[in-house]
C-alpha cells in the first residue's frame, strides 16, 4: 500500500501518561496513517495498555495527540469516539446483563434512533458467528465470541482507526487465530488498526509496521517488511531498551 | 548536584535554608500550653453562664479524646458513639441516685459507668472488623437510637420520660467553679493521655489501619486486637463523659440525649482533621461555643455543623489540622536524589542460620476454573536474591501473596525449614520475620516519612498500651529504639533527609524506598518484593540494585517479583519462570537468559 | 389482629423495600451508598402535606411536584456530594458527604417545616375499609417501581445504559457511553422513589422531620440482607423486615421491637456481611 503524502491519521509526539504518582509512559512518539495495521509490542509493564488509555482519553495525559485533525486535549472517551477513534479494552469484556444485540445496540448509543438497527444489522453481516446468537445473554458466548463482540461494538460507530488491546489474552489457540482474522477483514475494509499483542509472531504477520515500548518509551519502529525484525526486538526487550 | 556525603538537613528545602525543618518539642507543645492557661485563668474572667459553655466544652472533649481515636486515627465511622454518652450517663445517674441498688458514692458511679462504657464501646466497635464502612456507620446509628429508646422506655430504672437526677460530686467539685476545675482536669489528663498514644506505636499502627492495611498486616500489626483496645479506651472515656454531663445537667431526661449530639462529636473530630490532637480539640470548642453567640444560631447549630462538614470534605479534607501545618507548606527541593549507604545495611540487619530456607513445595491454586498456579516448587536462600518472572498471568504475584499469607493454597504448602506456614495468616508472617513490598507503595500519607518507617518495628516494641497511655518508661524506652532504628534504616535506603517531611509529599520512587525501609524494621529473615522497578528511572533501579545487594549480603533471603531485566539479570543469585503457573526454568540468570522456551514464553509464540 | 399485623407489616414493608431500591439505584450507579436515601423518604410525606394540605394544590399536582423535588434532591447529592469524591483517593468520603448533605435537608425541614409530625392528607376520597389505602397505597407503589425498573432496565436503551455502567464501568465508558450524564439521571430517578416512598406512605410515617434518620436506618437493612444492588432482594428483605418489626409491635411493645429488630439485624449481618444473597469480597493485592 503506498504511503501518501498526507498527514497521518494519528500523530502523537511527547506523550506522558500515568496513574497518579506513577509515571508510566514517558515522551512516546507515534504516527498511523490510514488504513494501515500498526502492532504495538512490547515487555509486560512497558506501557501499552497505559497508551492506549491515554489515547482514547480513558487517562489523562500531556503532549500532543492528533488524530483525523482533530486536537484530542480534554477528549474524553465519548469525544474520541465521535472523532472516529475505537478503543476495544483489553479482557474481551462485554456486556454479561444483556443479550448479543443489546450489547451492540449500546455501542450504537450516541448515534440517531433510526440508524441504530441499521448500524448493528452491518456489523452482524461481518460477523455471522455472533448474529447467529443474537438474542442470547453475552454471558452464554465463549471467550473468543465474546472477543469478537467486542471488536463489534468498537466497529458499530464505523472508527477510523481501532485500538484493539490484546484481542488473544486468555484465549485457547484456535480462538486466537479467530480474533485476529478479524484483523484482517479491517484491513481489508479500509479500516486503520493499532494492535496490542504479545503474540509477536502472529502480530508481525498481520501488521504493516511495528513499534517496540520498554518502559515507557518508544525502543524501536519498523516496517514489518524489515529484515532480522525478530531478533531485533529481542534485543530491544531483553536489554530493557538500551539501544 | 548533590555531592556531599551526609548532606545537611536544610539542603532539602528550596528556600530559607536557615530555618531549621524538624519543630524543638516545647513548639509542638505551645498550643496546648496556650489552652491550658487560658483554662486554668478563665474563671477570672468569663461570667457564670460562659463557665457552663466552658464545662461542657471540657465534658465534650473528654468523650471526643477517645472518640478521636476511633475516627480520626483508626478511621472507623462511628457515628453513633453519642450511645456510649447516654450510657454514661444514666449509669452513673442511676447508681448515684440509689434506683436499683443502694445509692454509691458518685466517684465509685462514675467507674463503674467507665467499666460499662468500656463493654459497650468494644460491642459497639467490633463490628468493624467485619463489615463494610457504611454497613458500620448505619449499625452505630442503629445502636445510638436503641439506646435512647430503651432509656425511655425502661421506666422503672431510667425513670423513663420523667427522667433521673445527675451525680452531684461531693466539696470541693460541687460548686460551679469547682466542677468546672474537675471536668477541666480530666480533660487535660485526656489529652496528654491520648497525645501519648498518638506519639507511640499503637498510634502509628492505628494510622497504618486506616490508610495501608495490607502495609499495617505486612508489619504485623494486628487488627482485630488493637481495635479492641481502642474501642475500650473510647467507650470508658466516653461513658466517663456521660457522668460529667449527667452532673452538669443536674437532670436528665431522654431527649437531652439527641442525635444532633451524637453527630456533633463525630464532626467535631473531622472538622478537626484526621491524625490530630489540636484539631478536634478546637474543633470541639468551636462547635460548644458557636450555637451560643446568637440565640438563632442555637436553633441551626446542627445545621451549621453539616455545612461545615461538607465545605470540609469537599475543600480542606485535612480540617483544621491542615491548615495549621504550616511546616509541611515549605516547598520542598524537586530535584532530590536517593542515595542509599549499603554499607548501613548489615549493621540493620542479623544474619540468618545458613539452614532456614523458604520453600513451595507443590503448591497449587485456582480461581474460577482458572489454575493460577499448578504445581509449583520454589526454594528462597538466605543470603541471596532469587527472581520470579513470567509474563502477565504466569502466576508470579498469586505466588508472592500464597507466601505472604493472602491467599491459602489448594494443594501444597509454603514451608519454612520444612514446617508448613499457617495459610491467611497474613500479620503472623512478620512474626517470622517474613514481610513484604506491594506493587503500588502503601504508606500513611497524612504521617511523617519517619513515623512511616516507624510502623515496620511495631511488634518490636515491649511497653503495653496502658504504659503508652501513661508515658511510662518503658514507652519511652521503645520510642527512642524506634526512632533510631528508623533513622538509620532511612540512612541506609538514602532518604534520611525527608525524615519528618509527609510521606503524601513524596515521589513515587521514593515512596518505594520508605517501603524497603520499612521492611528493613522488621530485621527479614526473607524480604518479598513486588516489582520494585515499576516507575523507576534507570538511576533508581540502579541504586535499588546495589540496595537490595547489599540487603541479601546481610543474609536476608530475596524475592524478587519483577518485570524489567536488568535488575533480574543484574543481580539475581537463582531465577524462576513462571508461565501459565508452571515452573518453566530455573537457574542462573546466564542459564535462563539463552534459555529457548523463556525466549519464546516471553515473545510470544 | 393477625390481619393488621400482615397489613401494617407489609405496608411498612414496602416502604422499607422502595428506600433500599432507592439506595440500589444511587449505588448501581455510584458504587457508593448515600445517607440522603432517608432523608427523600422523609421529604416525600413533607412535601406532599406542604403541597396537598398546606397549598391548597390537588392531590395529582402535589404527587408530582413531590417526586420532582425528590429528583431535585437526587441530583443535588450527585453534583454535590458524590462526583466531587469520587476521584477522591480516600475511598469513604462519600459517608460524610452525603451524610452532611442529609442533615442539613433535615434540620432544614425540622426548623422550616415543624419538630412535630404534621398530618399527611387522606390522597384518595373513599371511606376507611380494613384493607385500606394507607395500607395498599405503599404496596401498589412499591409493585409499580420494581415492575417499573424492570421493564427499564430490560426494554430501554438508557436502562441497558444503566446495566452496563453498574456492571462494568471501565468498559462502558471506553466505549462512549456519557457515563456522567446516566449517574446524574439514574440519581434523579432514585431520588423520585425515594420521594413516593415517603409519599405514599405518607399516611402511616405522616409529615415528620424525624422520619429521615428512621427511614435511613430502616430502609437500608433489606439492602444489606439482600445484597448490595440487588433489588428483589431488597422487597423480600423489606417484607421481612416490616412483618417482624409489626409482629414484635403487638408482642412485645415498641420499644423492645426495635432492640429485637435491631439484635437480629447485627447477628445476621456479622454471620453473613455480603447479605443473605451474598457476593465476592475484592481483592486487595
Amino acid at each position: 500500500m503506498p504511503i501518501s503524502a498526507a498527514d497521518p491519521l494519528l500523530d502523537v509526539t511527547g506523550l506522558s501518561s500515568g496513574y497518579g504518582k506513577i509515571r508510566v509512559l514517558t515522551g512516546v512518539d507515534m504516527t498511523i496513517r490510514a488504513g494501515e495495521v500498526v502492532a504495538l509490542l512490547g515487555p509486560n509493564g512497558a506501557g501499552k495498555t497505559t497508551l492506549l488509555r491515554a489515547v482514547s482519553g480513558l487517562l489523562p495525559w500531556s503532549g500532543r495527540v492528533h488524530f483525523a485533525g482533530h486536537d484530542l486535549a480534554g477528549f474524553g472517551p465519548r469525544d474520541t469516539v465521535k472523532c472516529g477513534l475505537a478503543h476495544v479494552v483489553e479482557g474481551h469484556r462485554v456486556f454479561t446483563q444483556l443479550s448479543v444485540a443489546d450489547n451492540l445496540m449500546l455501542a450504537a448509543y450516541d448515534l440517531r434512533r433510526t440508524e441504530r438497527a441499521p448500524r448493528v444489522e452491518e456489523v452482524f453481516a461481518l460477523f455471522p458467528e455472533i448474529a447467529a446468537k443474537r438474542s442470547e445473554s453475552a454471558a452464554w458466548l465463549s471467550g473468543g465470541q465474546q472477543q469478537i463482540l467486542a471488536v463489534a461494538q468498537g466497529l458499530i460507530r464505523r472508527p477510523r482507526l481501532l485500538m484493539l488491546d490484546e484481542p488473544s489474552a486468555g484465549l485457547s489457540p484456535v480462538l486466537v487465530d479467530r480474533a485476529l482474522d478479524v484483523v484482517q477483514r479491517l484491513r481489508e475494509g479500509g479500516t486503520a488498526v493499532l494492535l496490542v499483542e504479545q503474540l509477536i509472531e502472529k502480530a508481525l504477520a498481520l501488521a504493516d509496521r511495528v513499534y517496540a515500548l520498554a518502559h515507557g518509551s518508544i525502543v524501536l519502529e519498523a516496517k514489518t517488511s524489515e529484515a532480522d525484525l525478530p531478533h531485533r526486538l529481542e534485543h530491544a526487550y531483553m536489554t530493557g531498551g538500551n539501544r | 548536584m548533590d555531592q556531599e556525603a551526609t548532606p545537611p538537613v536544610t539542603d532539602l528545602y528550596a528556600a530559607r535554608a536557615d530555618a531549621p525543618a524538624v519543630p524543638s518539642a516545647f513548639s509542638a507543645a505551645l498550643p496546648y500550653l496556650a489552652l491550658l492557661v487560658v483554662g486554668l485563668l478563665f474563671p477570672l474572667f468569663g461570667g457564670g453562664y460562659w463557665g457552663v459553655i466552658a464545662t461542657r466544652a471540657c465534658v465534650y472533649w473528654v468523650l471526643v479524646s477517645g472518640l478521636n481515636l476511633v475516627v480520626g486515627f483508626a478511621g472507623q465511622i462511628a457515628i453513633g458513639w453519642g450511645a456510649l454518652l447516654t450510657l454514661g450517663a444514666y449509669t452513673t445517674s442511676v447508681l448515684a441516685a440509689g434506683n436499683v441498688l443502694p445509692a454509691l458514692p458518685p466517684y465509685l458511679a462514675l467507674a463503674i459507668a467507665a467499666v460499662v462504657g468500656a463493654v459497650f464501646g468494644l460491642i459497639v466497635g467490633l463490628p468493624a472488623l467485619r463489615l463494610r464502612t457504611f454497613y458500620f456507620a448505619i449499625t452505630t446509628l442503629g445502636f445510638a437510637n436503641i439506646v435512647t429508646q430503651v432509656a425511655l422506655a425502661w421506666q422503672s430504672v431510667t425513670g423513663g420520660g420523667v427522667g433521673v437526677p445527675g451525680p452531684v460530686f461531693p466539696e470541693p467539685f460541687s460548686s460551679q467553679w469547682g466542677f468546672y476545675y474537675f471536668c477541666f482536669a480530666l480533660a487535660a489528663i485526656c489529652t496528654w493521655m491520648t497525645a501519648n498514644i498518638v506519639k507511640s506505636r499503637f498510634g502509628r499502627a492505628l494510622t497504618a489501619i486506616r490508610d495501608a492495611e495490607v502495609a499495617a498486616e505486612a508489619s504485623g500489626i494486628a487488627k482485630p486486637r488493637l481495635l479492641g483496645t481502642v474501642f475500650l479506651f473510647a467507650g470508658a472515656v466516653a461513658a466517663i463523659a456521660g457522668g460529667l454531663f449527667a452532673s452538669l445537667q443536674s437532670y436528665i431526661t431522654p431527649d437531652a440525649f439527641t442525635l444532633d449530639l451524637s453527630v456533633l462529636f463525630f464532626i467535631a473530630i473531622l472538622i478537626g482533621g484526621r491524625s490530630s490532637i489540636l484539631g478536634p480539640l478546637l474543633g470541639t470548642i468551636l462547635l460548644t461555643v458557636l450555637p451560643e453567640f446568637s440565640a438563632p444560631l442555637v436553633a441551626w447549630s446542627t445545621f451549621l455543623y453539616a455545612v461545615l462538614l461538607l465545605v470540609i470534605v469537599l475543600a480542606i479534607p485535612g480540617g483544621i489540622a491542615e491548615l495549621l501545618d504550616f511546616r509541611n507548606r515549605r516547598p520542598l527541593k524537586s530535584n532530590r536524589a536517593i542515595l542509599p549507604r549499603p554499607d548501613l545495611v548489615a549493621r540493620l540487619l542479623d544474619a540468618a542460620p545458613e539452614t532456614l530456607t523458604l520453600t513451595l513445595d507443590q503448591v497449587a491454586l485456582s480461581f474460577g476454573g482458572v489454575r493460577a498456579i499448578d504445581g509449583l516448587d520454589l526454594e528462597i536462600r538466605p543470603g541471596q536474591v532469587h527472581g520470579l518472572i513470567g509474563p502477565n498471568g504466569s502466576g508470579k504475584t498469586t505466588t508472592l501473596n500464597v507466601i505472604s499469607g493472602y491467599y491459602a493454597p489448594q494443594r501444597g504448602a509454603v514451608r519454612l525449614n520444612g514446617e508448613a506456614l499457617p495459610a491467611l495468616a497474613q500479620a503472623a508472617r512478620a512474626h517470622m520475620r517474613i514481610t513484604r513490598t506491594f506493587p503500588t507503595p502503601r504508606i500513611v500519607g497524612s504521617a511523617s516519612v519517619l513515623e512511616n518507617v516507624m510502623i515496620g518495628g511495631t511488634i518490636d516494641g515491649r511497653g503495653t498500651f496502658v504504659e503508652s497511655l501513661l508515658s511510662l518508661p518503658r514507652h519511652r524506652r521503645d520510642e527512642q529504639t524506634l526512632r533510631d532504628t528508623a533513622m538509620l534504616a532511612l540512612t541506609a535506603v538514602g532518604l534520611e533527609r525527608l525524615a519528618p517531611v509527609r510521606a503524601d509529599r513524596l515521589q513515587h520512587a521514593e515512596l518505594r524506598f520508605i517501603e524497603i525501609a520499612r521492611g528493613l524494621m522488621l530485621r527479614p529473615k526473607f524480604l518479598l518484593l513486588d516489582e520494585p522497578a515499576a516507575g523507576l528511572s534507570a538511576e533508581e533501579i540502579t541504586r535499588l540494585a546495589t540496595l537490595l545487594m547489599a540487603i541479601a549480603r546481610a543474609g536476608t533471603g530475596v524475592l524478587l517479583v519483577e518485570h524489567h531485566p536488568d535488575l533480574i539479570f543484574d543481580i539475581c543469585h537463582q531465577v524462576t519462570v513462571l508461565n501459565l503457573g508452571k515452573r518453566l526454568a530455573a537457574g542462573t540468570p546466564a542459564e535462563i537468559r539463552s534459555h529457548r522456551e523463556v525466549v519464546d514464553a516471553y515473545l510470544g509464540g | 389482629m393477625v390481619t393488621s399485623i400482615v397489613l401494617s407489616g407489609t405496608a411498612m414493608g414496602c416502604i422499607y423495600a422502595l428506600i433500599a431500591v432507592t439506595y440500589n439505584v444511587m449505588f448501581s450507579a455510584s458504587r457508593v451508598f448515600s445517607f440522603t436515601a432517608g432523608t427523600l423518604g422523609m421529604l416525600g410525606g413533607v412535601l406532599g402535606s406542604l403541597f396537598i394540605t398546606r397549598m391548597g394544590l390537588p392531590v395529582a399536582a402535589g404527587f408530582l411536584l413531590a417526586l420532582a423535588g425528590g429528583a431535585l434532591l437526587g441530583i443535588v447529592t450527585e453534583i454535590v456530594a458524590v462526583r466531587p469524591v469520587l476521584k477522591s483517593l480516600d475511598q469513604h468520603l462519600y459517608v460524610l458527604s452525603t451524610l452532611a448533605l442529609a442533615l442539613m435537608v433535615q434540620q432544614f425541614t425540622a426548623i422550616e417545616w415543624s419538630t412535630e409530625p404534621l398530618p399527611f392528607p387522606r390522597l384518595l376520597d373513599i371511606a376507611r375499609t380494613e384493607f385500606d389505602q394507607q395500607f395498599w397505597l405503599p404496596m401498589l407503589a412499591c409493585a409499580a417501581v420494581i415492575v417499573g425498573i424492570e421493564l427499564l432496565y430490560r426494554h430501554t436503551m438508557i436502562g441497558h445504559a444503566f446495566l452496563a455502567i453498574a456492571e462494568d464501568n471501565y468498559a462502558a465508558r471506553a466505549l462512549g457511553l456519557p457515563e456522567r450524564r446516566l449517574r446524574l439521571t439514574s440519581f434523579a430517578l432514585a431520588g423520585s422513589i425515594g420521594a413516593l416512598a415517603g409519599f405514599a406512605g405518607g399516611e402511616m410515617l405522616l409529615a415528620f422531620f424525624a422520619n429521615a434518620p428512621m427511614l435511613t436506618f430502616y430502609g437500608f437493612v433489606p439492602v444489606a440482607l439482600g445484597g448490595m444492588g440487588n433489588n428483589r432482594g431488597a422487597v423480600v428483605g423489606g417484607l421481612l423486615l416490616g412483618l417482624f418489626q409489626q409482629s414484635a409491635n403487638f408482642l412485645v411493645g415498641g420499644i423492645f421491637a426495635s432492640v429485637a429488630v435491631f439484635t437480629v439485624f447485627i447477628i445476621v449481618l456479622l454471620a453473613r456481611p455480603n447479605g443473605l444473597v451474598g457476593s465476592a469480597l475484592q481483592r486487595r493485592v
